[in-house]
């Protein structure tokens, strides 16, 4: 073995006594307090963020909740209105059976159209009415269809269903 | 549990996870701490890797190395900044020359010559320092070494190199005889 090589293994042998030496070195006591008093704080910070997070959300809920209902209400009566002034604008010529709803009533509406279409004149049961041909009061088609008007919201669900006949001439000649 | 499932505890506020990872860890960063800036430093190093530790927990990423070499590249961060400060001290990834060739040493006692050993280490440059401290004092491997110090393996194996060259060099150069003469025991 070369003289330099034994110098290695010499200083190699050092080194390993030093590691040793060192093994049990660790901080102080002070350190782990400090540590663990700042993992506290930052835990409690968290925890309060979560806590003012949660708070704003159930804020920010309340003031949705505060505007929106009225604005609903405001709007369903602004389509109600509506609605009323189409059926006035009809009455003198149409009859029209009241609005009736659909499955999806009960879902909130915050603007919606009436839209006029035809329907097949065996949809009058299931809504209780009885279709008579030629004689049952609603204005059919050749095709077995009647007229009905159909609120449908702005998210597309259709709400409520009238159907409509043409008012006989008679009828209207007596009102004049 | 393994260390990502601790780490994933402590981001959840686990403060018995956050210890039990401090136990397993602060001993092994003090060390390297220790050897590096000084024992009075240490103490502060360590206390700064955990608590950035609590402060980016979400930023370790278990693909990138173990939470040992994260906490250790941390802790990295905070030595070289105190290393900065210090005039005669260089950066970790700026080498200094060195001298190759060691001369021989005279004849001393075995804890005269750990003695000389840990001053002879704590006068190395500091990138040279952190390789003996690494892959010796915490008898670590190249590849985790080299994670640490952000370089390639090679880089670590040439700087131990040298940095052994550099200490007999030094105790060489205190004793005037050879380093064979003597052996250290634990």
């Amino acid at each position: 073995m070369t003289e330099r090589q034994t110098a290695d293994r010499v200083l190699a042998d050092a080194l390993r006594v030093i590691a040793d030496q060192d093994t049990h070195a660790s901080a102080s006591p002070d350190v782990e307090a400090r540590v663990m008093a700042a993992f506290n704080a930052v835990a409690m910070a968290r925890r309060r963020r979560a806590r003012a997070t949660v708070a704003g959300l159930a804020a920010a809920a309340a003031i949705v909740t505060a505007v929106a209902i009225p604005l609903w209400r405001s709007r369903s009566g602004e389509i109600a209105r509506r609605s009323a002034q189409t059926q006035a604008a009809t009455t003198r010529r149409e009859v029209t059976t009241a609005f009736m709803p659909l499955v999806y009533s009960g879902v909130p509406i915050v603007d919606g159209h009436v839209v006029r279409m035809e329907v097949p004149r065996a949809s009058l049961v299931s809504f209780g009415l009885v279709p008579v041909d030629g004689a049952d009061g609603t204005q059919g088609t050749s095709s077995g269809t009647v007229l009905a008007d159909v609120i449908v919201g702005d998210d597309g669900l259709a709400r409520a269903v009238r159907f409509v006949r043409a008012r006989p001439r008679a009828e209207e000649r007596k009102d004049r | 549990m393994d260390d990502h499932g601790l780490l994933e505890r402590v981001r959840r506020g686990d403060q018995q996870a956050f210890s039990r990872l401090y136990a397993l860890y602060q001993s092994a960063i003090y060390r390297y701490a220790m050897h590096m800036c000084g024992a009075a430093a240490a103490d502060d190093v360590v206390q700064d890797t955990f608590v950035a530790l609590l402060g980016r927990p979400a930023r370790y990423d278990p693909s990138r190395g173990s939470i040992l070499s994260y906490l250790f590249g941390i802790a990295r961060h905070h030595v070289s900044k105190r290393l900065a400060v210090r005039e005669n001290e260089s950066p970790l990834d700026t080498p200094d020359d060195v001298v190759d060739d060691a001369t021989p040493l005279d004849l001393v006692s075995r804890d005269e010559l750990v003695g000389q050993v840990r001053e002879a280490i704590q006068s190395l440059p500091p990138a040279y320092r952190e390789a003996v401290v690494l892959c010796e004092l915490q008898e670590m491997d190249y590849a985790t070494a080299a994670a640490i110090m952000h370089c390639p393996i090679g880089t670590v194996r040439s700087r131990l190199h040298r940095a052994k060259a550099m200490l007999m060099t030094k105790l060489a150069a205190r004793q005037g005889a050879p380093l064979a003469t003597t052996r250290p025991t634990r």
